[in-house]
């Protein structure tokens, strides 16, 4: 396995990087996320040109046929600047989704205007528990009753797909969030960049042409997008790990006490040594296991790979985002300072697509029970 | 895990498959010294046949004897030398750290007097760096060596020097202009280490047995024409050497690694500890996290690849040691714990006695090579740029 980055890669994360370093800096970012419910719609726009958001999409559906290794170099960055943009709930997580069920008609109606950036294609992962959905047959639709309480983007999205158990069998559904008896609405949120919406369905009517797939094909769709979206997640807390290292080497260089700036101290240097061990690992892991991804791995791989990269990503994030604020000492503890912002994204994140636990039992089970992956 | 080289894979696992077998069965899958059951001259032999298949040096340029393979198929090497059950390499001092050296900074007799021995597996290496008073200070040495006639005399001690009681020769790092201080007045010697004006007195290790040895230096003797570089830049190549350590060795040292962890699984597999939640967090956790070391690793290298022989050293590349190291020693308390309470009891089982091994051999990882304080002090002085 080849961990070279080609040129071509090189230059798609440094031109999104220059981007949001100048559009989704402290300022803007939180203007977005304190003023704007977390969604920076200029931006959104600016991502939509670069082409950022349809660089996994084949080329046939208006992306760029690009693979995972681009989308992890480029979700570091959102990360890095906890840019208030859906790309990877609905870019990654529904275009994957979508694209997994391997079905050219579902694929050549949903995947272009999703590519664009045009549509925003939320989808429920089931952060919190809700009653129940009741899908209904009617006619060759559905009708749909429930609550979920917590979908990520919901807000900003013009669709919803949703995994319903009906009575047939799994489906996947496509819930047009204006339809009549859906109704939304923000929910209270500590990390203010990541928005989330209470979504009400009542007796909403889904015609059969807004089924995206049934049975098998569900599974197999939603366990890959899973396993793949938690790679490219993994890459964005390497990015809000990296900031926070940024920020606290910065903020220890200038700040001087005793005589003399904090950066000299080696129980200082030593700790930000160790932020960047965690960063660094949780990198090559993320880098490693996208460029598998990339090679088409069979299914048991895949689950190491998701683990791998999910499990360090998310210790680097928990230990660099605690350090950060630490390290800055009574000002890490103030809303000015940017620190808290990346410990509540890297908290949030923890219970997204399974939590690292959950990820090492299913591991586990497979090493040691010898269960399938 | 790299569907290209399929050809090469299968001449490998065909390769180690007939060769590895008869006299060589005992140390199979052995990690490599301190191993139980691991023979020296065994050990040797197997070097010698290894070199004979055109194994040994496979990176190397052709105009020195080696096969000039790309780093890839270096690693395909690795992969498959390790699936077959291949043991831990005798010749890696020589193989993997002399060698660039000499090729980097020998002449052309130097070249040609040692490389060959190298690459036949008829000569073994040792490192002569640490001393009683320079080990993280490293720049501390005190060995002296002074010109006479055409000879180089040697005075000192150095310590810690790994398989010095197996080896043929070393290399050392000596004062070579009196008075001089820390980087400056060094010289990079190749001196033979069975004479009479060297003694070595193994060390004993926590482990119990002798890796290590103490290795005194009174009036020993090498050839004039024998330092690599010149006199006076010995701090230099010195580094230099130390910069072949990242190479491709660090996925042989991986593939130990993942033996280690398939006789860790089998272990818990066997003795229930499989079943405690706890151990299954931290297993998985431990898999998934060599799974990492392996990705760094191979973004190392595609770094150097690179860079081709530049002298940029990336941020991977600063936390390798660490990593791996403190891993490794995690492993060797996952290991411990793994084995409940024949972690103290010695017996016969042989994986148990690897997995024994690693619990307490692991704790000098993070010590020799650069101790985990010196690691973090080059990460945060270096990488990250901030003041001494």
């Amino acid at each position: 396995m080849d961990l070279k980055l080609t040129e071509e890669q090189r230059q798609i994360a440094s031109s999104v990087e220059q981007l949001l370093a100048d559009a989704s800096d402290s300022t803007r970012m939180r203007r977005a996320a304190f003023e704007g419910e977390g969604f920076d719609a200029a931006l959104w726009a600016q991502i939509g040109e670069l082409g950022a958001c349809g660089l996994h999409i084949p080329e046939a559906h208006g992306g760029l046929g690009l693979g995972v290794t681009e989308l992890v170099l480029v979700a570091e960055q959102f990360g890095r600047r906890l840019a208030c943009v859906p790309w990877l709930e609905s870019a990654v997580l529904a275009g994957t989704t979508i694209k997994s069920l391997d079905d050219a008609a579902v694929a050549a109606r949903w995947l272009p205007s999703l590519a664009s950036g045009e549509r925003i294609v939320a989808q429920d992962i089931g952060l919190l528990a809700g009653a129940p959905l009741a899908a209904r047959p009617e006619g060759a639709g559905w009708r749909l009753d429930g609550v979920l309480p917590a979908v990520p983007a919901a807000m900003a999205a013009q669709w919803l797909l949703l995994p319903v158990q009906a009575q047939a069998g799994r489906l996947l559904l496509a819930v047009a969030l204006d339809a009549p008896g859906v109704t939304r609405h923000p929910r209270a949120n500590h990390d203010a960049t990541r928005p989330l919406a209470e979504v009400g369905l009542k007796n909403v009517q889904i015609p059969a042409a807004d089924c995206l797939g049934r049975g098998a094909a569900v599974d197999r769709a939603l366990a890959r997008s899973r396993r793949l979206t938690a790679v490219v997640l993994a890459a964005e807390l390497v990015g809000v790990a990296q900031q926070c290292l940024d920020l606290t080497v910065a903020h220890l260089a200038q700040r001087v006490q005793f005589g003399k700036p904090l950066a000299t101290f080696q129980a200082l240097k030593h700790r930000c040594a160790q932020m960047m061990v965690a960063v660094e690992l949780a990198r090559s892991a993320a880098l490693g296991a996208a460029r598998e991804f990339d090679g088409g791995p069979h299914e048991g791989r895949a689950l190491r790979l998701a683990t791998m990269a999910r499990c360090l990503a998310d210790d680097a994030a928990q230990y660099c985002t605690q350090e950060a604020i630490q390290l800055h000492g009574g000002v890490g503890f103030t809303w000015e300072f940017d620190p808290h912002l990346y410990f509540k994204r890297a908290q949030a994140t923890r219970s997204w697509l399974g939590t690292s636990s959950e990820w090492r039992e299913h591991l586990a089970a497979t090493l040691l029970d010898g269960a399938a992956a | 895990m790299t569907t290209d080289y399929e050809a090469f894979r299968a001449e490998i696992a065909t390769w180690m498959q007939q060769h590895l077998r008869g006299e060589f069965e005992p140390i199979r899958n052995c990690s490599g010294l301190g191993d139980t059951g691991y023979d020296p001259k065994l050990a040797k032999r197997w070097e010698q046949e290894l070199a004979r298949g055109g194994w040994v040096g496979i990176g190397w340029p052709g105009e020195h004897g080696g096969r000039a393979l790309p780093l890839s198929q270096q690693v395909v090497f690795h992969e498959e030398y390790v699936r077959a059950g291949g043991p831990g390499r005798l010749g890696h001092i020589g193989e993997t750290l002399l060698a660039p050296t000499l090729m980097a900074f020998g002449t052309r007799e130097q070249q040609q007097r040692f490389l060959p021995g190298i690459l036949a597996g008829t000569e073994y290496w040792a490192q002569g760096y640490s001393e009683p008073n320079a080990g993280s200070d490293l720049a501390n040495v005190q060995t002296r060596a002074r010109l006479e006639g055409d000879s180089w005399v040697i005075d000192g001690q150095k310590t810690w020097t790994s398989w010095a009681h197996e080896s043929d020769w070393i290399f050392v790092v000596a004062r070579c202009e009196p008075g001089s201080q820390r980087h400056k007045g060094l010289v990079m010697l190749l001196v033979p280490l069975r004479q009479a004006g060297v003694t070595i007195r193994p060390i004993r290790q926590i482990t119990g047995e002798s890796e290590f040895n103490e290795v005194f230096f009174d009036g020993a003797r090498t050839e004039g024409a024998l330092h690599l570089g010149a006199p006076g830049e010995g701090w230099k190549v010195a580094m230099a050497l130390l910069g072949f350590e990242r190479g491709v060795s660090t996925l042989g040292q991986q593939a130990g690694f993942e033996r280690e962890m398939q006789c860790l699984i089998d272990v818990a597999r066997r003795n229930g500890a499989a079943r405690d939640p706890a151990l299954r967090q931290r297993i998985a956790q431990a898999a998934a996290t060599l799974d990492a070391l392996r990705c760094n690793a191979l973004r190392v290298l595609a770094q150097d690849e690179a860079a081709s022989g530049g002298v940029h050293v990336s941020r991977e590349a600063y936390i390798a040691k660490y990593v791996w190291s403190n891993w490794r020693r995690d492993f060797g308390r996952l290991a411990a714990d793994v084995l409940g309470a024949a972690a103290c009891l010695p017996d016969d089982d042989p994986m148990a006695q690897k997995l024994r091994q690693v619990w307490l051999f692991s704790r000098s990882d993070t010590i020799y090579a650069g101790t985990n304080e010196i690691q973090l002090n080059l990460i945060a002085e270096r990488a990250l740029g901030m003041p001494r």
